[in-house]
């Protein structure tokens, strides 16, 4: 484009005036900008505080104050009322304002007009965009059935809409990675063992030894969780960490077992039969609260010190330690349940160990032990459960997963949608998940998305996963929109028993064409035929119905400073209807080990190194990947690997790597290598989320290495039908060329 | 008299170019629009290039053609988003929205007594072209330092990303009109 005159000449032609007629005649009548009174300087520079945030850069919700000049979220802090995490929040809590201003967020509906996977985005309209989102569900739902329909939640934001495919639409086949690929294994072993999921909540501000299997508190940064950690170590508790790896828990203990990884029932069971032989276990306890105890005792005979040490590769000695240790310190013993336990595919039994050791220690209800916390009650509100054909469960009809926690295992449902058997699944609603990061196998998991007629996604950023959407919406963050209503105690048991309840509420407005979920789901549902059946018409109304049952309202809690506090109740003590079953029939009649059973899982190929993954205290997983702070925190994930290991081979700390696993899988990026003699030989390790395969992520994408595609030999817990993770292998690819561990 | 009109019609010429980008609809991408913009073009003597424009103007679906060029220049794409059209992606930050410079654009606004009210950021390259088409007429020195200031050094870095990745000849027409009516006079030869 050449101009040949210049804009002064242009502007000064006496016939280009004219040609601002035309001009005048097309242009919006609305500029956006109107008249307002110079105000004094300084007044737009003052920075006001809004309460009511719960943060969502991870799922344990702190709560927030944000910082606002004009309309815009300057600064987050912890809200100085909160008896949580106080003012307290994490890297990434702060981090959230740099995701609310990311510019790759979604911020209008758009629709697919190129390929699943290799999508053409355009901008539509709302209209637009749900007409085709309910016509589209409706069609599959008309010509499959409900079930003919999956839906992938993640998060607060996915709850109500859940409900509504579930309750309302009819349709089992949802899975939750919350569940199936974290911590459902956890809650429903507690269940079969205690008769409650057991959260996280061990008494550890006032525990005399904190026993952490696996937990890498420090890296997993939840901040109540690690106040209660941390006060219990500045109060003198000894720190038992069970991990291959030196994980910055490890670092504070005063005993890090080093045990080879799948093999830690094994452990537990040894602990067990140990205290039971010596007597070192609480017979009051077990004699008022247990079950079966006799059945459990004799069927763990076989499990000596040296038979475990012999499979743990550790130590009888080290585990003996263990065990007098925890005995000499009952009942103030916080055996920790764990949180990400999807592990190896013999999972529930480890849990199950880990229930069952905390009730032989009656660690339970006493200070230092496991202690349910009593919060406040406050009633949800949301769509009513309708009357549908049960006939299409797939775990009744698979006759498998007895144990299962809500929703639909995993695996059974994307088997199901690639097979057809036994029925077709033909369209997908992913909310707020990104299952192709979540879920191992990624290749079965797009080989099902691209089989669907229909997919839509809502997220508030582009991730993996929503390549594969046909229809993409926008949605608000968790500073933009009321809903989840965080809910506990103080964080010590040690102080004043107070309750809070702190509702999310929005801290700025959604900017361009985001909405909330509750506004969404009630339009998609008008599109499906089910108007009459919306429980609740807005976020607001929901909110405050569900305060109500509190007898609390918006107002009010705004007016409070964004929580509410109330006198608690102490949590302490056993309630009478207690019990542990150290045997459990139901798991037997079910086919299952009726007693915790250590469970082989495949050893490490000649040549290879087992994969484990864990987190960085920096990211929640791949959710934050495309967050500029966090991302210069702490760019890609290096990849561990023993010191004696590198020598052999000839690497060293800072080479650049790539990994390839026993299926010949080979990482879509590279990253750098940490030799450390705080890892198994046997084993490497890397933060798990990293290598986003989406390019519109601009920030995360390629960076690092995504151990998830290195995830390709499925495990299945038996009882539950969550996955287990960590059975792959891997070698090292240095400079193109794959290189064999030392045996 | 001749000044007045040189200022109205730099004004228009604002205002054309702000609703040049916004996001394309059939509502305002008229019969009548594609008149004005043929003609200013060939008050310009850019003939050549609304013949590239108007070649694609006669497509299946023109509008659908823009639609999808503007989500991807400015909006969400694969590989990624060629080019926010926000001053603080390109200027003084590290690539968020609304960072330092949407905020001093703001207050620069408020200082001048008005203040953005519309539903997008204040440092939408239309907001700045329309707040450009009411200082060019109200406040000259105002004009100068916001144009100076604030919009050629963001536009500058913007103006490179879209000329080099835009598929569509519209977007690239509009950009370079937008540069050649924002530049210093100077850089033109005069």
């Amino acid at each position: 484009m050449a101009f040949n005159l210049t804009r002064r000449k242009f502007l000064q032609a006496a016939s280009v005036t004219a040609a601002a007629v035309p001009l005048a005649r097309v242009v919006s009548a609305d500029s956006g900008f109107v008249r307002k009174p110079f105000t004094a300087p300084g007044s737009f520079a003052d920075t006001r505080t809004v309460h009511g945030g719960v943060c969502e850069m991870c799922f344990w919700r702190c709560q927030l104050d944000g910082k606002v000049r004009g309309d815009k979220l300057v600064k987050l802090e912890g809200n100085p009322k909160s008896i949580d995490n106080g003012k307290s929040i994490c890297a990434r809590g702060n981090a959230g304002v740099k995701l609310l201003y990311d510019p790759d967020r979604l911020k209008y509906p758009m629709k697919n007009v190129g390929e699943r996977g290799k999508p053409k985005w355009k901008r539509i309209s709302w209209k637009e965009a749900l007409d085709e989102c309910g016509s589209k569900l409706k069609a599959v739902q008309d010509k499959y059935g409900s079930h003919g329909i999956a839906m992938f939640p993640h998060g607060a934001s996915a709850k109500y809409p859940m409900h509504f495919f579930e309750r309302t639409v009819g349709t089992h086949n949802v899975s939750e990675a919350s569940f199936f690929q974290c911590r459902g294994i956890r809650d429903m072993a507690y269940l079969a063992t205690f008769g409650t999921p057991p959260g996280e909540h061990v008494d550890m501000p006032n525990a005399k030894v904190i026993f952490l299997l696996g937990c890498h508190l420090g890296e997993n940064v939840h901040v109540s969780h690690l106040k209660r950690y941390l006060k219990g170590l500045e109060n003198g508790a000894k720190l038992i960490v069970v991990d291959p790896r030196f994980s910055s828990s490890a670092a504070k203990s005063d005993i890090w077992v080093k045990i080879k990884p799948g093999t830690d029932t094994a452990m537990l069971l040894a602990i067990m039969n140990y205290l039971i032989k010596e007597k070192k276990y609480d017979a009051d306890f077990i004699d008022e609260y247990g079950n079966d105890f006799d059945k459990f005792k004799n069927g763990i005979t076989h499990a000596s010190l040296e038979w475990a040490a012999g499979i743990c590769d550790i130590d009888a000695a080290q585990i003996k330690q263990v065990a007098d240790t925890m005995a000499a310190n009952a009942p103030n013993v916080a055996i920790h349940p764990g949180r990400h336990v999807s592990w190896y595919g013999n999972d529930f039994q480890r849990e199950r160990a880990l229930a069952c050791l905390t009730g032989l220690l009656g660690a339970v209800g006493v200070k230092g032990g496991f202690v349910k916390p009593k919060g406040p009650k406050v009633k949800g509100v949301s769509w009513a459960k309708g009357h549908h054909d049960d006939g299409h469960n797939l775990k009744e009809m698979a006759d498998k997963h007895h144990f299962a926690p809500p929703g639909t295992p995993t695996d059974l449902l994307r088997n199901t949608c690639i097979s057809g058997k036994p029925y077709p699944i033909k369209g997908c609603v992913v909310w707020g998940q990104n299952p192709i990061q979540t879920i191992p196998g990624q290749g079965l998991t797009i080989e099902a998305m691209k089989q669907m007629d229909f997919v839509m996604c809502v997220d508030v950023m582009p991730t993996d996963v929503t390549m594969y959407a046909d229809i993409l919406l926008p949605e608000a963050s968790y500073l933009e929109r009321y809903d989840y209503i965080k809910k506990g105690t103080q964080w010590n048991f040690a102080d004043n028993h107070q309750q809070f309840i702190a509702p999310r509420m929005p801290l700025v407005s959604p900017m361009f064409e985001r909405k909330d979920p509750i506004w969404i789901t009630n339009e998609l549902a008008k599109r499906m035929g089910y108007g009459d059946k919306i429980p609740i018409t807005s976020q607001e109304e929901k909110l405050e119905r569900e305060l109500k049952s509190a007898g609390l309202s918006i107002a009010k809690i705004k007016e409070e400073k964004g929580i509410h506090l109330q006198p608690g109740k102490n949590p302490y003590g056993v309630s009478e209807d207690f019990e542990v079953n150290f045997f459990s029939e139901d798991l037997e009649d079910e086919g299952y080990p009726g007693i915790p059973t250590y469970i082989p899982v495949p050893d490490v190929p000649e040549g290879y190194a087992r994969l484990l993954y864990g987190r960085s205290p920096v990211h929640t997983f791949n959710r934050t990947q495309n967050n500029v702070w966090l991302h210069n925190a702490m760019p890609e994930n290096p990849v561990w690997l023993n010191d004696k290991v590198a020598a052999a081979m000839g690497l060293k700390d800072g080479d650049r790597v790539e990994l390839v696993n026993s299926e010949g899988v080979r990482s879509a990026g590279d990253s750098v290598l940490k030799v450390t003699p705080g890892i198994r030989k046997d084993a490497v390790y890397m933060a798990h989320g990293y290598g986003s395969r989406n390019p519109m992520m601009t920030i995360g994408a390629g960076a690092g290495i995504d151990d998830q595609r290195l995830i390709t030999k499925l495990a299945v817990d038996p009882e539950t039908g969550a996955h287990g993770m960590r059975n792959n292998f891997v070698k090292i690819i240095k400079d193109g060329k794959v290189l064999d561990l030392p045996a | 008299m001749e000044f007045a009109n040189y200022q109205l019609t730099l004004a228009w010429v604002y205002r054309f170019l702000a609703q040049s980008l916004r996001y394309p609809e059939s509502v305002w991408l008229t019969d009548d629009y594609w008149s004005a913009f043929s003609t200013l073009l060939g008050e310009l003597n850019l003939h050549a290039d609304w013949q590239d424009i108007a070649s694609l103007l006669d497509g299946y679906d023109p509008v659908n053609d823009l639609q999808l060029e503007y989500t991807r220049l400015f909006i969400n794409a694969v590989p990624h988003v060629v080019a926010p059209p926000y001053a603080s992606v390109h200027l003084e930050g590290d690539g968020s929205l609304y960072g330092n410079i949407a905020e001093k654009t703001a207050r620069f606004y408020q200082n001048k007594g008005f203040e953005y009210a519309g539903d997008d950021l204040p440092d939408h390259i239309v907001n700045e072209l329309e707040f450009l088409a009411i200082l060019v007429q109200e406040d000259g020195e105002g004009y100068e330092e916001f144009r100076g200031k604030l919009f050629i050094p963001w536009f500058a870095r913007f103006k490179e990303k879209v000329l080099v990745e835009a598929n569509h000849p519209f977007y690239r027409v509009v950009i370079t009109l937008t540069d050649f009516f924002t530049r210093e006079e100077q850089q033109y030869g005069v």
